[in-house]
C-alpha cells in the first residue's frame, strides 16, 4: 500500500514539476457555442466554425475556442455562454435558431459582449423579439439560394421536379418560392414551352425523418419526379433514402449535403462561414460593427451569404459540380453574378389564405408569375 | 455421477479452506507430550530415505500453513500423513509436488538437495500424485488420459500401440484393471482412480502421493486400493498416503507423520501405536469415537414419503425412482449410499428445493408435496443443507443475520416490516453461547470469515433451535474435524431423544453405523435395503451400497 | 499489528474497523479514482502541456465554483445510480435505466402538457407520473425475469431502444408537446416545473433534496426491513434465499419495479427542472439517442458500491468532475472532446472500484499482511484468505 501511494505521489509530483511552470489562464476572444450537434456535424456548427477558423487564421488571432454546452436546453446554452464570458470571450458566435431565447437573455446580461446569432433573432420564450446593440442577428436570403438550386436543376436538363419543405415557416417558404422562380427563369432562358416543367410542391408539416415523409418522396419519384429539393431538416434524410431506392436525385439545403448521400446533386446553402467572417471583419478590422448591431441582417448573393457549393469541403481541388450532367462552375458564376448585382427581384413572401401558410397551386402560379412551370400542390 | 463427485471434491476443498484459516489462532495444546524428536531419525542411515522434506516452512498471508515440518520417506514404505482438515497436509504435498514454494527448508532426494519449482520438476524426480479431485479429461479414453502429456510419437504422429502395450503390462503387473478404450466419464470412480494411478506408473514415478484417495470409494474398493498400495510398497515404490481416517492408516501404513495446525506433532511407527494415540496426536485431546445413545422411543409417523420420483438434472433418467418410506418421531433414519445415487435429489424434493415429478410427501399428516419452502418450514421441517455455502448461509451476511435466516419474518424479530435489531442480537448471542459458535467478532462477524466447523454449528443451531418436528440433516459433518463431528453427532442424538424425527443423509460409513437407528440404502435411485445398524457389518453395508445386494423389492412396503 | 501488547479486545476493534468491508470498499474507490486522475492528467499533459496543471486542478476543484450546478446535474444520475445500485443489491443488473429514464421523462412531459392542474400540485403529479412510467418500464423485464427466467440484461437493453423509439414517436406525434419548428419539445408550463432552490444562475431545484431523501429511505429499506433483508440475501446468495423460503419471483419483480421507478423519477427530475430563463423550460429532442444519464447511472452505482449513501456521493463526485471539466474546456483552451476523454477516463476507472476492491486492494493488503504475518499470524489474516 505504502509503495503504491509513494509511487502515485512521485508520479503526481513529477507531472507537477513538468507542467507547473506553464502559462496560466489563456482567456480567449472569440467563442462559438455548438448547438445539439458536434463541431463536425456538416451543418450549422461546422459551417460557422469554419468561418471563425478562417477569419482567425487570416487575422492571426490565436485565442478562439468552441464550447459544448452541458445540456441542450435553453439554460444549458445560457450556461455555456456564461462559461465563455467567464473565460474572457469578447465575441460569441451562436449558430442556429436554438440560441434565440438564450441570446435574448444573454444580451442584457452581458452588454459588453458581442453576439453573432446565425439564422435567428433573439426573442423571449413568448416570442417577444428584441435585438440589442450588442447582437448581430444574421439571416439569409433563402429565396436566392432556392433560386440558384431551381435554376441549376432545370439548366442541367431536369424537367420533373419536386419540392418537399418542412413546415411552411418563413425560411422554408422563401426557399420554395425562390426555387420555383429559379425554375421558371431557367425554363424561360432555355425557351421551353409553357408547362414544360412540372413541379410537385409539398410541405410535410414536420422537420423529422419519418416513414410518411419517405413514402411521400417515394410516391413522387414513382410518378416520375427526377429530383426533389428536400428543404426541412431531417426531412432530407427521408428523401435521400427514398431517392436511393428510386435511383433518383436530391437537392440538399442549408449546408453542402454531398456527404450525406450520393443522390445529392447540389445544395441550396446559406453562407454561414462567409457571414461569420464578414461580421468578425466588421468588429476587428473595419470597425463597422454598427452595420450589423442591433438588427437582423439578411445575407444574400451580394455578400456571399447564399449559394450553391463551389468547393468540396475537405478537398479543395475537387469539382463541386461533378454531380451535374452539364451545369458547371462557369454557368453558375454567370447566374450568381446577375443575382449578386441585384438585377433580379425575387419574391420572398406571398399572400397565402391558409392560416398554416400552405399556398395553393394557384396562389403560387399567380403570385410568382409562373408560366413555363406547372405546379401541383400536395 | 462424475460431476457430482467433482462438486463434492470442490466442496471438500472449500471447507478445507474454511478450516485452514481457523487453524493458527489457537496454539496447539499438549504438543510436547507427543513431540517425538525427529532429529533422531535424520542421522540414521541416510541412504534409506528416498525423499526428505526438511524444516519446511510455508506461509500464506496471515497464516503459516507449514511451520518447520520435517517428513522423511523411506524407500519402499507406506508413509501416512495424518491431520485434520487445515492441518497443512495438502500444503506440504503441494510443496513437494512443486505447486507451492516453501519459504524455508529444503527437499532432498537420495540425500541430495533438489529444487522442485513446478510439477514437471516433480515428475522428473519420479514424484507422482493422485489428487483428491481427479485431473482427467472426461471425454478422452482411459488410454488417452494415461499418455496425456507424454504421448509417444514419431515425427508428431501418435504411437498408440506402443503406449497401449505398456499400459496393459502395468495394469497386469499391479492388478489395476482398466479398459483402455473406455471413455473416462462413463467409468466408475474406482476405475477413474486406477487411471490416475496408472498415469503415475506410466511416467515411471516411484514416489507416489495419494491425496485422500478413499473419500470417494466404497468399502470394497477401499480394500482393493489398500492391496494395491501394499503391492507398490513390495515392488520398492514409496508411498505417501494422506488421510484423516485412522482405520486405514492402522491397516496399511508403516509409519505415520501427524500434523496439527501447521506444526509437525511427530512421526510414529504404526506397529508401536494405537488408533487412540494417533487421534490424540491429531486433535490434541481425547476423542470419543462412540456415539452414546439411549434406546429409541418411537413415536408417530412424522414424515411420510410415498412413491416419489424425481427427474435427473444431468440425464434423461429419473434420479429417484418411486421411493416410499417413513420417519417416525424419536428415530434417526439414515439415507446411505455412494454419492450420486439419488439421495441428494430425494432430499431436495422433500425439502422443496427441487420439484418431484410424481409422489406425495406428508409432514405430520399435512400434505406438503407442492407446498412452498416457507410453508414446509412453518409446518415443522428443519433442514441442514448438504452444501452449507450454497444453501445454508448467506456468506456475506453477519452471523446474527444468518442465525435468523429462517425466522426473520416471525413477529419475534420484526414489526411492520422493520427488523427488530435488538431482538436479533440477543437471540444470536444466546445461540452463540448455547452452541459454542466461535468467531472473531461475535454476532456481527461476517459468515464468510468463520471456519467451516463454526459455520456448520451456526446452521445446526439455527435449525435445531427453530421449532420443528422433523430435522433433515444432509452430510452434516462433511469436511469437519473430529471435534466438530463429535459435537454434531451429539446434537443429532439429542434432537432424536427430544422426540423429533431425524432424517440423516450421509456418505460416511462410520457416521451411518454409529448415529442411525435405521438405515435406508439407496442405489441408482432406489432403496435397495432397509437395515438395522446393530445387525450388520460395514462390509455388508458396502455390498448394499455398491448394488451387489438388496433386500427390498422395487415395490416398497410403504407404497399406498 | 505492531502493538502486540494491546488488549485483544482493542485489537479486534481496530482490525474490525480497518478491515471492515466499508473501509476497504472506500479505499478501493479512492484508489480507483486516484488512478483515473493520473491517467486523465497524462492525457491532459499530452494534449496541452503548458496548461495541464492549472487545467487539471480546475477540473478537480472548478466544480466548487458552480456548486448549484453540481447538485443540479447530480440529481438525475443520482436517481439512475440508485436504480442500478438497488437492483444490483438483489443481484440484478438493471442496464435498462436509460429506457426507464426516458419513459419517466415522457410520462412527466405528458402530464405536464396535457393535464391542467393547479400550481403546487401539477409538478408533483408530473413527478409521480414519471415514477409510474419508469416503474412500468422496469416492471416488464422484471416479470420476464421472474416468470420466464429471461435474462434481465437482455430485456432491459432491448427496452432501452423500445422505450426511446416509442417516446420519440409519441412526442413527434403530439402537436402540443412537440414544437416541430424547433425539432424539440415545447416549453413546459411553469406549474409543471419543479420549484427552484433559488441559486443564482443555476437550475438546482427541490428534486435534489427529494433524491437525497429517497437515497436515505432506500438505505433504510435495504438495511432495516425484512424486505431489504430478503433482497440482499437474494443478491448475495440466490440459493440460500430460496432455501430460506424467500419469494424470489415476487422480490425480483418488486425490485425491478422499484428500480424502474427510481430511473423514471430521474427522467422526470431532469425534464421538469426549472429554467433560469423566464418562460423557458427544459426541452427534449427526439433524435433517437439513448439517454446517457441511464448509463452514467451504472458508473455512479459502481463507484458507490451500490450503497445508497455511497451513491449520493458518487453522483455528486461525477457531477462535480463534469462541471469542473466544462470550466476547463472554456478556461484553458482544451478542446471539449479532450475534456470528455479525461472525464470518461476518470469515471471509467472509478467504475472499476468494484474490481479494484476485490483484486488490487486485496493484493496490496495481502502483501502488507504477509510482511506482518511473520510476527503475528493474527485473525486479520483469516479474513484475507477467506476472500481468496
Amino acid at each position: 500500500m505504502k509503495k503504491i501511494i509513494a509511487l502515485v505521489l512521485t508520479v503526481a509530483l513529477a507531472c507537477m514539476m513538468l507542467t507547473g511552470c506553464g502559462t496560466k489562464n489563456t482567456s480567449f476572444q472569440i467563442a462559438l457555442i455548438t448547438d445539439k450537434g458536434n463541431i463536425d456535424d456538416k451543418s450549422f456548427n461546422q459551417g460557422s466554425w469554419e468561418g471563425v477558423e478562417a477569419f482567425c487564421k487570416a487575422n492571426k488571432i490565436k485565442d478562439y475556442q468552441y464550447i459544448k454546452p452541458e445540456d441542450t436546453s435553453d439554460t444549458g446554452y445560457l450556461a455555456a455562454i456564461d462559461n465563455a464570458v467567464t473565460a474572457g470571450a469578447k465575441v460569441i458566435v451562436t449558430p442556429g435558431y436554438l440560441f434565440e431565447v438564450p441570446v435574448y437573455t444573454a444580451q442584457t446580461k452581458y452588454p459588453e459582449v458581442k453576439f453573432i446569432l446565425l439564422d435567428g433573432a433573439p426573442h423571449t420564450a413568448d416570442y417577444v423579439y428584441e435585438t440589442k446593440s450588442n447582437v448581430a442577428s444574421i439571416m439569409y436570403a433563402e429565396e436566392q439560394s432556392g433560386y440558384l438550386a431551381g435554376y441549376a436543376a432545370v439548366k442541367d436538363g431536369y424537367t420533373k421536379l419536386g419540392f418537399m419543405g418542412g413546415m411552411a415557416v418563413p425560411a422554408v417558404q422563401a426557399f420554395g418560392y425562390g426555387y420555383l422562380q429559379g425554375v421558371e427563369a431557367a425554363a424561360t432562358e432555355l425557351g421551353l414551352a409553357d408547362g414544360a416543367i412540372t413541379v410537385t410542391y409539398h410541405y410535410t408539416g414536420d422537420f423529422a425523418e419519418t416513414d410518411t415523409n419517405k413514402a411521400m418522396a417515394k410516391t413522387m419519384y414513382q410518378e416520375g419526379t427526377q429530383v426533389i429539393f428536400a428543404c426541412g431538416g431531417s426531412v432530407g434524410k427521408s428523401v435521400m433514402s427514398a431517392a436511393n431506392e428510386a435511383d433518383a436525385k436530391v437537392i440538399g439545403v442549408d449546408v453542402d449535403q454531398r456527404y450525406d448521400s450520393t443522390t445529392v446533386i447540389t445544395s441550396a446553402t446559406k453562407g454561414l462561414g462567409a457571414s461569420v467572417q464578414a461580421v468578425l471583419e466588421s468588429i476587428y478590422n473595419t470597425n463597422s460593427w454598427d452595420t450589423y448591431a442591433g438588427k437582423t441582417t439578411y445575407f444574400d448573393a451580394s455578400n456571399n451569404g447564399v449559394g450553391l457549393p463551389t468547393v468540396v469541403i475537405g478537398d479543395e481541388k475537387a469539382n463541386a459540380f461533378d454531380r451535374f450532367n452539364s451545369f458547371d462552375k462557369a454557368a453558375y458564376d454567370e447566374v450568381y453574378a446577375t443575382l449578386a448585382s441585384g438585377s433580379i427581384d425575387l419574391k420572398r413572401t406571398l399572400e397565402v389564405a391558409d392560416p398554416n401558410g400552405i399556398a395553393t397551386a394557384e396562389e403560387l402560379t399567380t403570385g410568382l408569375n409562373l408560366k413555363k412551370v406547372a405546379v401541383t400542390v400536395r | 455421477m462424475n460431476k457430482i463427485l467433482n462438486r463434492a471434491a470442490a466442496l471438500a476443498a472449500a471447507s478445507f479452506n474454511g478450516q485452514g484459516q481457523k487453524a493458527p489462532i489457537e496454539s496447539p495444546s499438549g504438543q510436547e507430550a507427543y513431540s517425538i524428536n525427529y532429529e533422531d531419525y535424520s542421522e540414521v542411515n541416510m541412504e534409506n530415505y528416498i525423499i526428505e522434506m526438511l524444516h519446511i516452512t510455508k506461509e500464506f498471508p496471515g497464516i503459516i500453513a507449514n511451520d518447520d515440518i520435517t517428513l522423511q520417506l523411506k524407500k519402499g514404505e507406506i508413509h501416512a500423513l495424518l491431520g485434520e482438515n487445515g492441518a497443512g497436509k495438502s500444503t506440504l504435498m503441494s510443496v513437494l509436488f512443486g505447486l507451492h514454494q516453501a519459504e524455508k527448508g529444503e527437499i532432498k532426494k537420495n540425500g541430495e538437495v533438489v529444487r522442485v519449482s513446478n510439477p514437471k520438476d516433480a515428475n522428473n524426480l519420479g514424484i507422482g500424485m493422485v489428487h483428491q479431485h481427479f485431473k482427467l479429461v472426461e471425454i478422452f479414453t482411459v488410454l488417452e488420459n494415461i499418455i496425456l502429456g507424454v504421448e509417444p510419437n514419431k515425427a508428431g504422429f501418435l504411437q498408440k500401440k506402443e503406449a497401449r502395450e505398456k499400459v496393459m503390462e502395468l495394469s497386469k503387473q499391479y492388478g489395476l484393471h482398466v479398459d483402455p478404450d473406455a471413455i473416462v466419464e462413463k467409468i466408475s470412480v474406482g476405475m477413474q482412480q486406477r487411471v490416475e494411478i496408472l498415469k503415475m506408473l506410466y511416467r515411471e514415478n516411484d514416489i507416489l502421493i495419494f491425496d485422500e484417495p478413499t473419500a470417494v470409494l466404497t468399502p470394497q474398493e477401499i480394500d482393493e486400493l489398500m492391496d494395491i498400495m501394499r503391492n507398490f510398497a513390495k515392488e520398492g515404490k514409496s508411498i505417501l498416503f494422506i488421510t484423516h481416517k485412522l482405520n486405514e492408516i492402522m491397516s496399511v501404513a508403516d509409519r505415520c507423520t501427524v500434523l496439527r495446525k501447521g506444526k509437525c506433532i511427530g512421526t510414529v511407527e504404526i506397529k508401536n501405536t494405537t488408533k487412540e494415540e494417533l487421534s490424540r496426536m491429531m486433535v490434541g485431546r481425547d476423542v470419543n469415537f462412540v456415539v452414546e445413545k439411549q434406546e429409541e422411543k418411537l413415536g408417530e409417523v412424522v414424515l411420510q414419503v410415498s412413491n416419489v420420483t424425481v427427474p435427473s438434472k444431468i440425464s434423461k433418467k429419473d434420479a429417484v425412482k418411486d421411493i416410499s418410506f417413513e420417519v417416525r418421531a424419536g428415530e434417526i433414519v439414515c439415507l446411505a449410499g455412494i454419492e450420486g445415487n439419488g439421495q441428494s435429489e430425494l432430499i431436495s424434493a422433500i425439502t422443496g428445493l427441487e420439484k418431484m415429478s410424481r409422489g406425495k410427501v406428508t409432514l405430520c399428516g399435512k400434505n406438503i408435496t407442492k407446498a412452498p419452502i416457507r410453508q414446509r418450514t412453518k409446518s415443522g421441517m428443519s433442514h441442514i443443507p448438504e452444501d452449507r455455502h450454497k444453501h445454508g448461509l448467506v456468506l456475506d451476511y453477519s452471523l446474527e443475520d444468518n442465525l435468523v435466516l429462517q425466522r426473520y419474518h416471525q413477529p419475534e424479530f420484526q414489526r411492520g416490516g422493520f427488523i427488530k435489531r435488538p431482538a436479533v442480537r440477543s437471540y444470536a448471542e444466546r445461540l452463540i453461547k448455547e452452541y459454542d459458535i466461535r468467531s472473531s467478532q461475535g454476532a456481527i462477524t461476517i459468515a464468510r470469515g468463520m471456519s467451516g466447523g463454526n459455520q456448520q454449528k451456526a446452521i445446526i443451531a439455527r435449525e435445531i433451535d427453530k421449532e420443528h418436528k422433523l430435522l433433515i440433516a444432509v452430510q452434516p459433518t462433511r469436511g469437519l474435524d473430529v471435534g466438530a463431528i463429535e459435537f454434531i453427532h451429539k446434537q443429532l442424538v439429542a434432537t432424536r431423544d427430544a422426540g423429533k424425527a431425524v432424517l440423516l443423509m450421509s456418505l460416511e460409513l462410520d457416521e451411518i453405523m454409529e448415529v442411525s437407528d435405521r438405515i435406508l440404502v439407496m442405489y441408482e435411485g432406489e432403496i435397495v435395503g432397509e437395515l438395522n445398524p446393530k445387525e450388520i457389518t460395514v462390509q455388508e453395508l458396502g455390498l448394499y451400497m455398491s448394488g451387489a445386494k438388496r433386500n427390498m423389492e422395487k415395490e416398497n412396503s410403504y407404497a399406498e | 499489528m505492531q502493538n502486540n501488547q494491546a488488549s485483544p479486545k482493542f485489537k479486534d476493534m481496530i482490525t474490525g474497523i480497518t478491515k471492515s468491508k466499508a473501509v476497504s470498499t472506500f479505499t478501493a474507490a479512492l484508489l480507483a479514482i486516484a488512478l483515473g486522475l493520473i491517467f486523465g492528467f497524462i492525457v491532459m499533459i499530452v494534449a496541452k502541456p503548458e496548461n495541464s496543471w492549472y487545467g487539471f486542478t480546475t477540473m478537480l476543484f472548478g466544480g466548487l465554483r458552480r456548486l448549484g450546478d453540481v447538485f443540479y446535474y447530480a440529481t438525475p444520475i443520482l436517481m439512475t445510480g440508485l436504480s442500478v445500485g438497488f437492483a444490483f443489491k438483489m443481484g440484478l443488473f438493471n442496464i435498462g435505466a436509460s429506457g426507464q429514464y426516458t419513459m419517466g421523462m415522457f410520462f412527466a412531459l405528458y402530464v405536464g402538457f396535457m393535464w391542467k392542474l393547479p400550481p403546487g400540485i401539477h409538478w408533483i403529479a408530473c413527478v409521480l407520473a414519471g415514477m409510474v412510467g419508469g416503474m412500468i418500464w422496469g416492471f416488464i423485464p422484471g416479470i420476464c425475469k421472474a416468470l420466464a427466467n429471461v435474462n434481465e440484461v437482455i430485456t432491459s437493453i432491448m427496452f432501452n431502444y423500445i422505450g426511446m423509439y416509442l417516446v420519440d414517436m409519441w412526442i413527434q406525434g403530439n402537436a402540443v408537446i412537440y414544437d416541430s419548428g424547433k425539432t424539440r419539445t415545447s416549453y413546459l408550463p411553469v406549474s409543471a416545473q419543479i420549484p427552484s432552490l433559488g441559486v443564482t444562475g443555476s437550475n438546482v431545484n427541490v428534486a435534489i433534496i427529494i433524491a437525497i431523501a429517497l437515497a436515505v429511505i432506500l438505505y433504510i429499506v435495504l438495511n432495516k426491513t425484512t424486505f431489504g433483508y430478503e433482497l440482499r440475501a437474494t443478491g448475495y446468495n440466490r440459493y440460500a434465499s430460496k432455501y430460506a423460503g424467500m419469494n424470489d419471483k415476487r422480490n425480483t419483480m418488486l425490485t425491478m419495479l422499484i428500480a424502474g421507478g427510481f430511473s423514471g423519477l430521474g427522467g422526470a427530475f431532469a425534464i421538469l427542472a426549472p429554467s433560469t430563463i423566464i418562460g423557458s423550460s427544459m426541452t427534449y429532442e427526439p433524435i433517437n439517442v439513448i439517454a446517457a444519464n441511464g448509463f452514467n447511472g451504472i458508473a455512479v452505482a459502481l463507484l458507490g458500491s451500490s450503497n445508497p449513501i455511497g451513491i449520493i456521493f458518487s453522483a455528486l463526485f461525477i457531477s462535480h468532475i463534469q462541471r469542473g471539466g466544462t470550466v476547463v474546456s472554456s478556461l484553458y483552451g482544451y478542446k471539449p472532446e479532450i475534456i470528455d476523454v479525461v472525464i470518461a477516463i476518470i469515471i471509467y476507472f472509478s467504475a472499476f472500484a468494484m474490481l479494484m476492491n476485490s483484486n488490487v486492494a486485496r493484493m496490496i493488503k495481502k502483501r502488507r499482511l504477509a510482511k506482518e504475518a511473520s510476527g503475528n499470524p493474527g485473525n486479520d489474516g483469516q479474513q484475507d484468505r477467506k476472500e481468496a
